[in-house]
C-alpha cells in the first residue's frame, strides 16, 4: 500500500500524510490499478496534433509523448534553448541570452492503464527565457504521468512561463516545479489546470538570492468528479525578496479543489514582501474546495499578507448584468470567466492568451450550478 | 396612456415592510422626480422595478407599457426598454466592459427581435455616446466599474443608459458623491435623451440635480408612499423648507 505516496510525497512519513491528506483517496484510487508502462511511440491522432500545434511555436517545440522524446514532432532548432540529454534518460535546457520554448507533454492512452515519468533540468543562466509547458491527452484506459522539473535562475536571468494541464477525463497527472531563485533573478508563472481524473502540482520556490522575485497566478476550474490539488511552498530565503501568489479556483458538479498555500520567511531574510491571495467559487452544493493560507515568519522588518475565500457568485454582480439584459446564465458564464481571467494579466504575450482563455471557456460549466 | 402604472405596491424587504401603498403613473416624455428623506424606501423602488430578488411584492400591481412587470425576469424587463442607473455600480474585475456592453446589447435586440449588431456598428454606436459623456475610451478596456473613481461608475451608467436607449430609465441617487462638473455631464446626458417616447424617474435626496434636470412632476415618497405631488416647484420648497415640512403639513391635513 501506499506506494505512490511514497513515489510522490516529500519529506517524512507525517509531512507526506499531512501533504496529501485531501488526496490520499485519489491516489488510492490509482494505487488499486495495475500500470503498464506507457508507449513512448504512441502514434497521435491529428486532431491531437492541431492542439498543440500552434504557429507561433514552430521550431520551438519540444514534444513528449508519455514522457519520451519523440524526434519528428519535435524542432527547437529556433528556440535558443540548448537542449541535452542527461545519461539517466532526463532532459537538460538552458537558455542563455532570449528564448522561447513551447513544451508539450503528451499523455496517450493505451487500451491498459499505463504509466509514465519524466524529469527535466531547466537552467535560465543569462536573459529571459519564455517557456509554454502544455499537458495534453487522448481518451482509454488511463494515463499516470509524473513530471519532475528543477528550475534554477541565475543570478539577473528570469523566466516568464505559463503551463497548461488540458487533461482528457481519463488522465491523472502528477508535477512538480522546484525553483531556485538566485540575486536578483525572476520567475512570473501562469497556470491553468482544467480536465483529468488527477491532478496534483506542487510548486516550491526558493529566494535564495538577495532581491529575487518570485509571480505564481493560477487557475483551477473543474467540473464533474474532477480533482485538482495545488501545493505552493514558497520560501524566503535572502534579504528583499518578494512573491506574490494569486490564484482563482472554480469548482462545480462533484469536483474537488485544493490550493494550499505556504509562505516562509527564514531568519536573516529581512525585507521579504510576500503576498497570497487565493479565491474561490463553488458552483454546486457537492463541489468542495479547500484554501489553506500558512504563513510562517522569523525575520524582522517583513511585509507578508495572505487571504483565502471560498464563496458563491455574487449575486449583486449577477442582478447587474441581467438588469442590462444579459440573461441568467450568460451572466453567470460572464462572471466565472471573469473572476478566473484575473488570474491572467501576467501573460505578457498576447497571443499566449488566446489558448488560456480557449481552455477556460472549454471548460467553464455551460449550465452553471445545475450540472451534478 | 401610462408607460408606467404602480398601483398601492406594498413591498417587504427582509421581513420589514418598505414600501406601504405607493402608487405612480408615469407617461412616456415625462420626467418625473423622486424625494423624499433617507429610508423612505426610494432605493427600494428602484430595485423592484428592475426585479432584484429578494425583494418580496405582498400588495398591489405594476403594468409596464401594457404588460404585468412582476412577472418578468430582469434581464427580461431591460430588454422591453427599463433600465435602473444604480446608486451603487456594481464592480466586477475580469469582465471587460466592451464586452459586457455588447452581450448586453445584443442579447436586448435578440430579445426583441432585431438583428444583432457586429463589431463595427457596436464600436461606432459607442464611440458617439462616450463623447457625449466626456469619457475617455480606454474605459471600454477596462473591467466593468473596475477600479473607477465614484464620479466615473456613475457617467458609466449614464453612458450605458445612452447605448441600451430604454424607454423608462430609473436614476438612483446619480447624483450622489458627484462634483458640480460630473453632475453636469451626468444631466446633459439625460436632456440629450429627453424625448417623447422614453420616460425618466429621477431619485435624488437633495434638489441639486433638479436645477439641470428639469422635472415634469416632483413626488415626495415617505414612509413608503408618495405624500406628495406637484410640480417642479416643490422641488424648491422642499429644499427650503426640508422634510420635516412634508410630515407637518400631512399632520396638520390629518387634523
Amino acid at each position: 500500500m501506499d506506494g505512490l505516496l511514497e513515489e510522490f510525497g516529500r519529506g517524512d512519513a507525517q509531512a507526506r500524510a499531512e501533504s496529501w491528506r485531501y488526496s490520499r483517496h485519489a491516489l488510492r484510487a490509482l494505487e488499486q490499478q495495475a500500470f503498464a508502462a506507457a508507449d513512448g511511440n504512441a502514434a497521435l491522432p491529428d486532431a491531437l496534433i492541431e492542439r498543440f500545434d500552434w504557429p507561433q511555436t514552430r521550431g520551438h517545440r519540444l514534444v513528449f509523448v508519455n514522457g519520451v522524446l519523440h524526434a519528428a514532432l519535435s524542432d527547437a532548432s529556433t528556440s535558443g534553448a540548448i537542449v541535452e540529454s542527461d545519461a539517466d534518460g532526463a532532459r537538460t535546457i538552458r537558455f542563455r541570452g532570449k528564448g522561447v520554448l513551447h513544451l508539450v507533454f503528451v499523455n496517450a492512452a493505451s487500451t491498459a492503464p499505463s504509466r509514465w515519468n519524466a524529469r527535466l533540468d531547466i537552467r535560465v543562466e543569462s536573459g529571459t527565457a519564455y517557456l509554454a509547458e502544455q499537458h495534453v491527452g487522448t481518451e482509454g484506459a488511463g494515463v499516470l504521468g509524473a513530471l519532475a522539473s528543477a528550475i534554477a535562475i541565475d543570478a539577473g536571468a528570469a523566466l516568464k512561463m505559463v503551463t497548461l494541464g488540458d487533461l482528457p477525463t481519463s488522465a491523472s497527472l502528477v508535477r512538480c516545479n522546484r525553483i531556485a531563485l538566485a540575486d536578483g533573478s525572476g520567475v512570473d508563472a501562469t497556470h491553468a489546470l482544467c480536465g483529468g481524473r488527477f491532478q496534483r502540482f506542487d510548486i516550491d520556490a526558493e529566494l535564495a538570492g538577495k532581491k529575487a522575485r518570485f509571480d505564481s497566478r493560477g487557475v483551477f476550474a473543474l467540473r464533474g468528479r474532477e480533482h485538482v490539488d495545488v501545493h505552493l511552498n514558497v520560501r524566503h530565503a535572502a534579504r528583499d525578496t518578494t512573491s506574490d501568489v494569486l490564484w482563482r479556483g472554480v469548482a462545480d458538479g462533484r469536483a474537488r479543489g485544493i490550493l494550499h498555500g505556504a509562505i516562509t520567511v527564514a531568519p536573516g531574510a529581512d525585507g521579504a514582501d510576500a503576498r497570497l491571495e487565493t479565491k474561490n467559487l463553488l458552483l454546486s452544493p457537492h463541489a468542495e474546495i479547500d484554501a489553506q493560507p500558512v504563513l510562517e515568519i522569523h525575520a524582522d522588518e517583513v511585509k507578508a499578507s495572505h487571504g483565502a475565500t471560498v464563496g458563491q457568485l455574487d449575486e449583486r454582480a449577477l442582478f447587474y448584468l441581467r438588469s442590462r439584459g444579459v440573461p441568467l446564465a450568460a451572466a453567470r458564464n460572464l462572471l466565472i470567466a471573469g473572476f478566473c481571467r484575473t488570474a491572467f494579466t501576467h501573460i505578457e504575450a498576447t497571443d499566449l492568451r488566446g489558448p488560456f482563455e480557449a481552455l477556460l471557456d472549454a471548460h467553464l460549466p455551460q449550465q452553471a450550478g445545475s450540472s451534478e | 396612456m401610462a408607460l408606467l402604472k404602480i398601483d398601492n405596491l406594498h413591498v417587504r424587504v427582509a421581513g420589514k415592510e418598505i414600501l406601504k401603498g405607493l402608487s405612480l403613473e408615469v407617461k412616456a416624455g415625462e420626467v418625473h422626480a423622486i424625494m423624499g428623506p433617507n429610508g423612505a424606501g426610494k432605493s427600494t423602488l428602484g430595485y423592484v422595478l428592475a426585479g432584484r430578488e429578494g425583494y418580496e411584492v405582498t400588495q398591489g400591481r405594476i403594468e409596464y407599457d401594457g404588460k404585468n412587470l412582476l412577472e418578468l425576469e430582469p434581464e427580461a424587463r431591460a430588454a422591453a426598454g427599463m433600465f435602473l442607473a444604480f446608486q451603487y455600480p456594481v464592480e466586477i474585475p475580469g469582465v471587460n466592459n466592451t464586452y459586457f456592453l455588447k452581450a448586453a446589447l445584443n442579447a436586448q435586440r435578440k430579445a426583441r427581435g432585431e438583428a444583432e449588431l457586429d463589431s463595427m456598428q457596436f464600436l461606432k454606436r459607442v464611440r458617439e455616446k462616450l463623447a457625449v459623456l466626456h469619457l475617455k475610451e480606454d474605459l471600454l478596456n477596462r473591467a466593468v466599474n473596475a477600479g473607477f473613481s465614484g464620479g466615473e461608475k456613475k457617467r458609466n451608467e449614464i453612458f450605458q443608459m445612452a447605448l441600451l436607449e430604454p424607454k423608462l430609465a430609473i436614476l438612483d441617487e446619480t447624483d450622489s458623491g458627484l462634483d458640480i462638473d460630473a453632475l453636469k455631464m451626468v444631466a446633459d446626458g439625460v436632456n440629450a435623451m429627453r424625448a417623447p417616447d422614453r420616460a425618466f424617474v429621477v431619485i435624488t435626496h437633495y434638489q441639486r440635480l433638479l436645477d439641470y434636470i428639469v422635472p415634469d412632476f416632483v413626488h415626495v415618497l415617505a414612509d413608503g408612499r408618495i405624500v406628495e405631488s406637484g410640480d417642479a416647484s416643490l422641488a424648491l420648497k422642499l429644499e427650503e423648507h426640508g422634510y420635516a415640512w412634508i410630515a407637518q403639513r400631512k399632520l396638520a391635513g390629518a387634523a
